[in-house]
């Protein structure tokens, strides 16, 4: 009667993590609940009906489950709740897909009266052929995918046991040559391929790259990379190069400027949703190769003509990596359903503590508008507010002010609006990255960056994904896309690569007092607040009279 | 029993039989039929009669339980009296199935002790209005399945046919048809002879028999039978009862069946069995848990109500939106939360204010509850449950007039409820502890107890099953069960004794072990269908049981705290449940946003305004947070409430009925330092500008007389130009003349008009022809005849189709004569059109004080 679980009646399980068992609970929820939030003294887990079906997909069944809240419950478990995971668990795999000799992909049920229900959904008649027997039914292979996510729908989720096809063999090694996979990282690889689909979720900076590398020296088949732009493309050709076997030659690049169909092919979802009179032209992309394995960067952002591709290539192998399962459009469903449920997650925290990612100290700098911008605030028009907040011109001074303390440390300052930013850029002295900016540019300016030959860099929001500067330690946030929780972490992702010197990395960013800027800058806090990274909040006239 | 008791005098009579009974087993009766005491009968031949009525009999049948229940219907069919061989052969078969035949010496004195049978062992005699409740007529068909016996059936038959079936039973013929009757029940109830007789029928007239056997044991057939069943109806196998339908008589069936009544006695009890047994500190436990929350929920809709609950409806109830919204609020399904407020208001906890705009509110009796320690609230809540006849589970259903039935609403008691509720909540109790009881072997039980009371009655679905549902559902949700099994706590609420230890769980034997019926029962416990089950207890006894469970509960309750744990991310985590004034502070200062065990807050800008609207100020709050907080108090939050307290209050709003304004601040000055202006409630708010509480009118007139000249000033700051404004009246319609006379009538007023009048005319004017026998009456008056004759001339204008001439007496009185053209006359009314009103109407002919004929010439006219 006094463990560190307590579970609460909308079904969030707060866990209080200085507890003693706090870390064999947490081990024995893991694999049914989704951590919701994790700050400093109670993480809370949510156990949602598809948690619980990745438990069952994971080999876990509700007894497990049940016995792991009541092991850990600090008070009695609600008698209803047992009941309703039980029930929800149970309904997994009542249905399956598998491969018929005779009738090819056929759906099979071991209770009748679900196989009718679903029969009798006008969703899923048209998936479905003939019936072969009173409990099997037969259903068209390029419906796999639709199926599936339809089930899920009603509530009946599919156990897809029917397979993969190998794909193309191609020998892909790791080349451990003075590194190795992180144990999380091994973990990762080995869970997402005796789970066969699914997604790893591992925060910014913990390697996700590699844990790719690590699935394709498994897979040993050729494999398609779907990354979001043509930077991060890069950056995985850089990475892959560097720590397998692959040669430049076996990796080709499929984007809007380049068109290589190679063993390993990176492709931005860009180019793959590009759409021209109607059809997507580059779908045959898919068809391509045998492909053995396909890799699905920033899971998160897929984008939603990708989900539908997805659905017609559930024989292959998909490998899902993201920071964070949240989705601004709430379609978490369709990545359990199409790429795999969640095969292996680490909290932030948990990871900083091992020490493969740098501890970050956030502020939030508040700065006041002047009498003048207040006015011109409280009247413009609503879609132009958060401009003009944003964009004040005390944001500069504190920029600048935050800039002169870390002077000769690798600073970025990223922002939304190219005229603040070009403002930025000249008084800091600083180049200025952003849309207009050719790649060979940026890449030129990266590196510069990287070399300690450029301190500070201003980038604009082309910068948000995925590119690798090892050795920035600030970053300066002025404006950014309204309230995007997954931008946030993903710019503090930016200075939480482990430092060579080890010291702390600072995150600031600049928010307008009393205006919209702050409301949306909570938004986009909450999420990294929810992973226990704290915001101190600071007034800007505090930080300019500290310098002074 | 009594009958037993007493063999040398056997009663002649129920009355003697009652009145040979102790007081012990006479008040046994009384109690289990408390209706023939209401009112207080004055001997016991009155008694007796009471106890024969159809309705106490239904009433005392209704509460058997299926043995007792089957064992009278074996009565019904068998001889009156009957011995007691031949109910124990009916009951247990010619096998005589020990089972059966143990358990119905029990069924017979349960079904003596309620004065359905009476009589010595040889003697029973079932109550007469019993055995015409149950004995099988066409009409009624016998839940027994069984036909007439050979003697009704044959009744209807003629004395030939009856010889004719004798001798092709192969019985001598005799010379009358009752021996014969005889010979042949005799011949169909010896068993060695009577499987002789079938042992010749052929397999398929035996197939025949075997459809009707188990009942219903009529069957059609064609007035040419098939040979089959010609040799059935031959041997009197089969009765004819009514053309086209044969029986199968009684002793042929019961013959048939081995001799047994009922297909399936069931003497015993359907066990209930348990689905799943859990440690009893789980149970507990869990109950504790769950009785924690049924506190914090009750306290909470309250709260939810405590400005003012929602409107009553006008029929009564909370309308489905308000019940919507309280579920919303509570985060509870409806049907949930419809079982909270009215588990709140059957504890008197909340109720209708009366006023004109009728509300519900929390009573004075909730702020009392509300100091009550835990353990006490809860036993409070339970114990109005467990005694409530408010059933929240039928909130929804239509009643007979097809109103939908709403929470708080009338038409919500079912009387039953109270009663099933314990007897289900004795039923668990009877289980080892810990085991969660197999809902369906519960209800099995209730159908076993209660056969009379199932589906059938009221076209209700199966109230009772219903009932026992809800029951098991709402003790868990209560905390009476955990788990589904009962809770230490939850027993002691029944006042039942401690669980059987595992492994005695077959011994479940009658009533269970709760039973508190007085000592005098030196019998075997009787079945469990026993219909008193557990007495109910005494108020004493209620209050000592109360208390019980409230002290089990107790120490199984979490303990308030007085900390919680502030994060960086704006949430409080109170890590079980708070103290009182902690809990009410917090609920202002942060949102709820997950409860349960724990509760988590959330603080916004906007629940940190609400804090310092309630008039805490930001200093306040820091040291509150410190104080109760286990963590330090995180910078965001400190800087969450320093923030908003630096704007809160920094615009101010305020009423104000009117205003000064002056550009020279020194006129306003002397204004206010002016003493005759204390009256107009003048307060400065700028240099410029002074607040008045006095209407704009008047502060016009008040600074005229300071000798000022103000003016007006119009909402958008115009100066009024004054002038007297013109009164006017709402909207108003200019009066209707009033004309001396009567507006001059129109073409059809005038044609309907003159139509009456000559029709009016005819009657009175029309030449008769004066009445043979009779003086001719004088013109206008009513003509006088006798009945004979008005009956005569009337039927004689039916037939030859002419109008007559009658005088008319109408019900109140009234004299007139009419010109009627006869259709009909029956049944002492003439139905005839009316001239007069131009209609056809009826008259009673007894009204009809005399008729003429018409004039020849006047009856051609009016057509």
């Amino acid at each position: 009667m006094n463990g560190p679980l307590i579970v609460q009646s909308d079904k969030t399980l707060l866990l209080e993590v200085d507890h003693e068992q706090a870390d064999d609970c947490r081990r024995a929820i893991a694999p049914f609940a989704e951590l919701e939030r994790a700050p400093e003294h109670i993480h809370t887990y949510r156990v949602t009906p598809l948690g619980l079906w990745n438990a069952r997909a994971a080999g876990h069944d509700a007894e497990q489950v049940v016995d792991a809240l009541v092991l850990y419950s600090r008070y009695p478990v609600p008698h209803a709740l047992l009941v309703d995971i039980a029930e929800t668990m149970d309904r997994y795999g009542r249905l399956t897909l598998s491969k018929h000799p005779a009738h090819g992909l056929v759906l099979t049920t071991t209770d009748r009266p679900v196989l009718e229900e679903v029969l009798k959904s006008k969703r899923v008649a048209p998936l479905v052929g003939e019936r072969i027997d009173p409990d099997t039914v037969a259903v068209h292979p390029s419906e796999r995918g639709q199926i599936k996510q339809t089930l899920l729908k009603l509530g009946w989720p599919a156990e897809d046991l029917a397979g993969y096809v190998d794909g193309e063999a191609h020998p892909i090694d790791l080349r451990e040559d003075g590194w190795t996979l992180r144990p999380y990282q091994k973990q990762a690889v080995e869970n997402f391929w005796h789970g066969g689909s699914g997604v790893v979720v591992l925060p910014c900076g913990a390697g996700k790259t590699l844990v790719g590398a690590g699935s394709m020296a498994q897979a040993k088949s050729t494999t398609l990379i779907l990354v979001t732009n043509t930077v991060s493309a890069r950056q995985w050709k850089h990475e892959l190069v560097k720590r397998t076997s692959l040669t430049e030659d076996e990796i080709g690049e499929y984007s809007g400027t380049k068109k290589e169909i190679r063993p390993v092919t990176i492709a931005t979802y860009q180019v793959l949703t590009t759409r021209r009179k109607g059809v997507y032209p580059h779908l045959e992309l898919f068809d391509s190769r045998d492909w053995g394995l396909i890799v699905y960067d920033e899971v998160h952002l897929l984008p939603a003509p990708v989900f539908k591709f997805t659905a017609d290539l559930q024989a292959r192998r998909r490998l899902g990596l993201t920071a964070t399962l949240v989705r601004e459009d709430g379609r978490e469903s369709d990545v359990f359903s199409l790429i795999g449920p969640k095969r292996f997650d680490a909290p932030w925290k948990e990871i900083e503590a091992q020490g493969y990612i740098a501890p970050a100290d956030c502020v939030e700098v508040r700065v006041n508008l002047t009498d003048a911008e207040r006015l011109a605030y409280a009247t413009a028009e609503t879609e132009e507010k958060y401009r003009f907040c944003a964009t004040t011109a005390t944001k500069r001074k504190v920029t600048e002010a935050i800039v002169r303390r870390f002077a000769g440390q690798q600073i970025l300052v990223i922002g939304q609006y190219i005229d603040q930013l070009d403002e930025l850029g000249e008084h800091l002295d600083a180049p200025v990255i952003k849309g207009e900016t050719s790649n060979t540019q940026r890449e030129k300016l990266f590196d510069a960056f990287r070399e300690g030959e450029i301190n500070v860099l201003v980038v604009s929001k082309v910068a948000n994904f995925s590119i690798d500067l090892p050795e920035a330690t600030v970053a300066v946030q002025v404006s950014g896309t309204f309230g995007s929780r997954q931008e946030e972490a993903q710019r503090l992702g930016r200075v939480l690569r482990p430092k060579a010197d080890g010291h702390q990395a600072h995150f600031y960013s600049v928010v307008a007092r009393d205006t919209i800027d702050q409301d949306f800058a909570a938004h986009r806090q909450r999420f990294l607040a929810e992973q226990g990274y704290a915001y101190r909040i600071m007034d800007a006239d505090e930080l300019l009279a500290g310098e002074a | 029993m009594s009958g037993d008791e007493k063999p040398a005098a056997a009663p002649r009579s129920l009355a003697e039989a009652l009145r040979a009974r102790d007081d012990a087993s006479l008040a046994a009766l009384l109690r289990a039929r408390p209706d023939l005491i209401t009112p207080v009968p004055t001997d016991l031949t009155q008694l007796a009669t009471r106890a024969g009525t159809r309705a106490s009999v239904v009433r005392a049948l209704e509460r058997l339980d299926r043995f007792a229940l089957q064992t009278a219907e074996a009565l019904a069919v068998a001889g009156d009296p009957a011995p007691y061989g031949e109910l124990l052969a009916l009951m247990a078969g010619d096998d005589r199935d020990p089972e059966t035949a143990a358990a119905l010496p029990h069924a017979l004195g349960a079904l003596r002790e309620q004065a359905l049978v009476w009589g010595d062992k040889d003697r029973l005699r079932l109550v007469r209005t019993a055995r015409e409740l149950l004995a099988p007529s066409p009409q009624h068909p016998s839940p027994t399945g069984l036909g007439p016996t050979v003697q009704e059936a044959a009744s209807g038959m003629s004395p030939g046919r009856v010889q004719e079936i004798v001798a092709a039973a192969g019985l001598p013929s005799t010379h009358d048809a009752v021996s014969a009757v005889t010979a042949l029940t005799a011949l169909f109830t010896d068993r060695a002879r009577m499987s002789e007789l079938l042992a010749d029928v052929p397999a398929d007239s035996l197939q025949v028999l075997d459809r009707l056997v188990w009942g219903p044991p009529y069957g059609q057939v064609t007035a040419d039978p098939a040979p089959r069943l010609r040799l059935l109806l031959d041997r009197g196998l089969l009765l004819p009862t009514a053309p086209g339908t044969v029986v199968l008589p009684r002793e042929v069936a019961l013959h048939l069946r081995a001799g047994r009544a009922h297909r399936t006695p069931e003497p015993v009890p359907p066990a209930v069995t348990a689905s799943a047994a859990h440690p009893a500190p789980v149970v507990d436990a869990t109950a504790a848990g769950q009785a924690y929350t049924a506190l914090a929920t009750v306290e909470e809709l309250l709260k939810d109500w405590d400005e003012g609950g929602p409107n009553v409806l006008r029929a009564g109830g909370l309308s489905v939106r308000d019940l919507k919204r309280t579920a919303v609020a509570l985060d509870l399904p409806e049907p949930v939360a419809a079982f909270w407020v009215e588990l709140a208001y059957a504890a008197g906890l909340l109720a209708s204010d009366g006023e004109a705009d009728e509300r519900y509110a929390a009573t004075p009796a909730y702020d009392d509850w509300r100091e009550l320690p835990p353990a006490d609230r809860w036993a409070r809540l339970a114990r109005a449950w467990l005694a409530a006849t408010r059933t929240p589970g039928v909130i929804g259903d239509r009643d007979a007039k097809d109103r939908t039935l709403s929470a708080l609403g009338p038409g919500l008691d079912r009387s039953a409820a109270p009663e099933v509720r314990h007897r289900v909540l004795s039923l668990l109790a009877a289980l080892p502890e810990g085991g969660a009881p197999d809902a369906e072997s519960v209800l099995a039980r209730l159908r076993w107890e209660r056969p009379l009371r199932g589906p059938r009655r009221d076209g209700e679905h199966d109230l009772r099953a219903r009932l026992a549902r809800w029951t098991l559902s709402e003790a868990e949700l209560l905390g009476v069960t955990g788990r589904g099994a009962l809770s230490a706590h939850g027993r002691a609420l029944l006042g039942a004794p401690p669980a059987p230890a595992a492994g005695h769980a077959a011994d479940d034997v009658p009533a269970g072990p709760g039973d508190k019926l007085p000592v005098h029962r030196h019998r075997p416990p009787r079945p469990a269908g026993d219909p008193h089950g557990p007495a109910p207890l005494t108020p004493a006894e209620q209050a000592d049981a109360t208390a019980a469970a409230a002290r089990l509960l107790a120490p199984l309750l979490p303990e308030p705290l007085d900390h919680v744990l502030l994060q960086a991310d704006l949430t409080a985590v109170a890590p079980g449940p708070l103290r009182r004034p902690l809990a009410d502070v917090l609920g202002v200062l942060a949102d709820v946003e997950s409860k349960g065990g724990a509760t988590v807050y959330r603080f916004t800008p906007a629940s940190v305004r609400r804090a310092l609207d309630a008039g805490r100020g930001a200093a306040d709050l820091h040291a509150f947070l410190a104080e109760h907080s286990r963590t330090p108090v995180p910078q965001p939050l400190a800087y969450l409430i320093d923030d908003v307290a630096r704007r809160h209050g920094h615009l101010r709003v305020g009423a104000a009925s009117a205003y000064v304004r002056c550009d020279d601040d020194s006129v306003l000055n002397e204004i206010l330092a002016d003493k005759r202006s204390a009256g107009l409630g003048l307060r400065r708010l700028a240099p410029t500008v002074l607040a008045a509480q006095s209407d704009p009118g008047a502060l016009l007139e008040g600074l005229r007389a300071l000798g000022y000249a103000p003016a007006a000033e119009s909402a958008a700051g115009d100066v009024l130009i004054a002038r007297a404004d013109s009164h006017r009246t709402p909207p108003r319609t200019a009066p209707e003349p009033v004309p001396d006379g009567p507006p001059a009538p129109d073409g059809t007023l005038l044609s309907a008009a003159m139509r009456a009048i000559r029709a009016g005319d005819l009657a009175a004017t029309a030449p008769r022809r004066p009445p043979a026998d009779a003086p001719p009456a004088d013109d206008g008056a009513l003509p006088r005849t006798s009945a004979a004759e008005t009956l005569a001339t009337v039927q004689a204008a039916v037939l030859t189709g002419e109008a007559v001439w009658i005088g008319y007496v109408n019900a109140d009185g009234a004299a007139s004569q009419r010109v009627i053209a006869p259709v009909r006359v029956e049944g002492g009314f003439v139905t005839a059109y009316d001239h007069t009103a131009d209609e056809v109407r009826t008259y009673p002919l007894h009204r009809i004080t005399g008729v003429a004929e018409l004039a020849e010439e006047a009856a051609a006219d009016p057509s």
